[in-house]
């Protein structure tokens, strides 16, 4: 990360510098204020969601859930941790289910356990399935077709799910081609 | 698109009267759920704020522009648009930035066109790699991301390919 943020950075500043010299810092700022409202507009859904889940988890409900999910979740992600299985059971169900903002927490958590256990394998492998989507219904970009005037705006439903399909597969396959089994089970 | 509206306070629904059911104090579990929003806003913002600095820049730069025109050649040649060429390299830094981006191609080439068909699965089969990355383990203390978000990308841009391959039949 350190170095794709040092490139893009220095690319970035060393254009500005030659072509707008004085929108640099116009720039960086208007990143600095995105961040601001994102965060406060990310502290509303959490609330929502965070308080949510908690019902979930004590209402046993949670637990019935992921224990269904499993024996697939262990073997995907290489884990015996039933505590970051649920948390990574959850996001994944949050994905498919296209809630918004809402699998981010229980990510942020399972990746926290995993990585505390040093299953690194675990937390890549969540990472690489969120990166690549996971949302069966493109809703958003649904209602924007629809509201441009398309004429059928869901039609591109079909493709979109395959290619999801596709990228999701393809990051699973490539990550545990090139991760030793070793680190199978504890470490 | 019904139905989908009916999800999230069905979900409530249920799950809330199966938790009274379980006598599980509503109230009080609810706030305290809602008691960890706010230490997590804040392990995420320092990294909230460089990225989207950094995709700020990318983009008001013209880096991002430039980078387009000189891939969109070989991007053709493997059956994507050149229209579509700064969507997929904004796509992975901005979520909000590549949804602007989404909205103009639907302006400018109509929403049923070819391109904005690409264009919109190229939006919808990837997300923001680099935005996933700095949140996701914004809590741990893995450094080594360069594999995991090689990966990724590779795989959103094969489904990218693939999509706008799909997009001639479908």
């Amino acid at each position: 990360m350190n170095g794709i943020f040092g490139a893009v950075f220095l690319l970035s500043a060393l254009l500005f510098l030659i072509f707008d010299p004085d929108g640099f810092l116009g720039a960086l700022l208007a990143g600095g204020q995105k961040a601001a409202t994102l965060s406060l507009s990310l502290l509303a859904v959490y609330c929502v969601w965070l308080g949510f889940f908690k019902v979930l988890e004590k209402s046993g409900l949670a637990g019935n859930l992921s224990r269904r999910m499993l024996p697939l979740a262990r073997r995907l992600f290489r884990s015996d941790d039933p505590a970051a299985l649920g948390d990574a059971c959850g996001n994944l169900s949050a994905n498919l289910l296209g809630l918004p903002g809402a699998p981010t927490p229980l990510g942020i958590r399972a990746a926290e356990r995993f990585c505390a256990a040093n299953n690194f394998y675990a937390a890549d492998m969540l990472f690489v399935l969120n990166a690549t989507s996971l949302q069966l219904l493109p809703a958003t970009v649904i209602a924007m077709r629809l509201a441009a005037g398309s004429s059928a705006p869901a039609d591109i439903f079909l493709p979109t799910l395959l290619s999801t399909l596709l990228s999701s597969a393809l990051g699973v396959l490539l990550l545990s081609l090139t991760s030793r089994r070793k680190r199978r089970r504890k470490r | 698109m019904k139905f989908l509206s009916l999800l999230i306070p069905l979900l409530f629904l249920l799950v809330f009267s199966y938790a009274l059911r379980r006598k599980v104090r509503l109230y009080d579990a609810f706030t305290e759920g809602v008691k960890d929003a706010a230490p997590l806003i804040l392990t995420l913002f320092p990294f909230l704020a460089a990225i989207l600095m950094l995709s700020e820049l990318f983009e008001q730069s013209g880096l991002s522009a430039m980078l387009a025109s000189v891939l969109s050649p070989a991007l053709r040649a493997l059956g994507i648009p050149a229209e579509i060429a700064k969507l997929v390299l904004l796509k992975p830094f901005s979520g909000s930035g590549s949804t602007a981006l989404l909205g103009e191609i639907f302006s400018s080439y109509g929403a049923d066109s070819y391109i904005a068909r690409c264009a919109c699965v190229a939006y919808g089969s990837g997300e923001t790699v680099f935005y996933i990355s700095a949140v996701y383990f914004a809590r741990t203390k893995r450094k080594k991301l360069l594999k995991p978000i090689m990966i990724s990308l590779t795989a959103n841009f094969a489904a990218v390919v693939f999509g706008c391959f799909l997009c001639r039949f479908l």
